[in-house]
């Protein structure tokens, strides 16, 4: 199921080279990044709520609330957007793990990690926002969310800052690998269909 | 009979792993976020890693006191919370070692070298993230949100990698070196 001598000196040093130039791609990039999760999430949380109110935009490095419904001039929560996102920069620490990580391949399994990444994200965005709606509004929360949904809605967020953050990029690689070990183990078995 | 890695049965078996691996680290999840658990376990195993941090500090011509979690200078002064403490890295890790199907003995001997390693890490990035808030207060923040917490997992995860190449049953195939 895994290397059989485990991970190589070669193969740790190539992780440690990803993680430092995926750490400055992630710092160039995280603003753009956090412009492109705020629509996504709105997208998602007013397709899931009615009415459809919320209104999420990225400013400052953090991710800020409006709803239309709420009384003018009311403080905005501006929820801080890196601790979303930043395990990305292990996601493409892991994949340089894989033996030839620059093959064409393994950058489109990477590409295609990342958008699954970014699906987490979002998901995590919409528990986050709707964790504050349950428990940080005083009495506007307690009027509009139960006992069951406060516990969902922030218990699922915190599982998240907790486990799931990093757990994601995880699964998400050990998922991919095993789908090109998987390919490269059916590519030897042709070979060897064709050679017989 | 032995399995080919990229067979059917190597591929029921990886999607079975992250379903085990998905699932221990809900019920690890759940456990230490229960009230009585953080109070009676994380809470005083937090404290411990803060006072084991500040005698390391001191012992580094650091000057540190310590109050339950909390490490304090007069120049700076940190509070050790959950995700500081190393325990994310070892549900991570004990989860995936708890999945991986090897012998007992030897989950129980990779969960407890696993922790012990994970948290001479923690204690590393604690010590050093004091430091960098002493020195380089600046660099504070992005160090001990992006760097160091990523690289604990790391480490974790290529633990739990050496690990497994070494417990792999009998029977399940060797792949390739990464």
């Amino acid at each position: 199921m895994t290397g059989g001598a485990g991970p190589g000196r070669a193969a740790v040093l190539r992780a440690l080279a990803a993680f430092v130039l995926a750490l400055a791609f992630w710092f160039g990039f995280r603003a753009p990044y956090e412009r492109l999760l705020a629509p996504a999430t709105e997208a998602v949380l007013r397709a899931t709520e009615r009415p459809a109110v919320t209104r999420l935009s990225a400013e400052g490095g953090e991710i800020l609330v409006e709803r239309s419904d709420f009384p003018a001039g009311s403080p905005r929560p501006g929820l801080p957007a890196a601790d979303l996102h930043f395990n990305f920069v292990l996601l493409a620490a892991l994949f340089a793990l894989d033996p030839r990580p620059l093959e064409g391949s393994r950058v489109a399994a990477l590409l295609l990690a990342s958008l699954v990444l970014f699906g987490v994200h979002v998901a995590a965005l919409a528990f986050q926002v709707r964790s504050v709606y349950a428990t940080a509004l005083g009495p506007w929360s307690a009027a509009h969310y139960g006992a069951a949904s406060r516990n969902f809605w922030s218990g699922g967020f915190h599982f998240y800052e907790v486990a799931g953050r990093f757990a994601a990029p995880f699964a998400i690689w050990w998922a991919l690998r095993r789908g090109e070990e998987d390919r490269v183990g059916d590519d030897r078995k042709r070979k060897r269909k064709r050679e017989s | 009979m032995r399995r080919e890695a990229g067979s059917p049965a190597s591929r029921r078996e990886s999607l079975a792993f992250l379903a085990r691996f998905g699932v221990l680290l809900v019920l690890f999840y759940v456990a230490i976020a229960l009230r009585p658990v953080d109070a009676a376990v994380v809470v005083p195993f937090t404290a411990a890693i803060a006072r084991v941090s500040g005698a390391v500090l001191n012992a580094l011509g650091e000057p540190a006191a310590v109050a339950g979690t909390e490490i304090r200078s007069p120049a700076f002064a940190v509070q050790i919370e959950n995700g500081c403490n190393g325990l994310e890295t070892v549900l991570l890790f004990g989860a995936a070692v708890l999945a991986f199907p090897a012998p007992w003995k030897r989950r129980l001997a990779g969960l407890v070298l696993g922790f012990a390693a994970i948290e001479l890490v923690n204690l590393l990035r604690v010590v050093s993230l004091f430091w960098i808030g002493v020195h380089r207060p600046a660099l504070f923040s992005a160090s001990h949100t992006v760097l160091w917490q990523s690289l604990v997992v790391l480490f974790g995860v290529l633990l739990f990698l050496s690990w497994a190449a070494r417990a792999r049953p009998a029977g399940l195939p060797a792949e390739r070196r990464p």
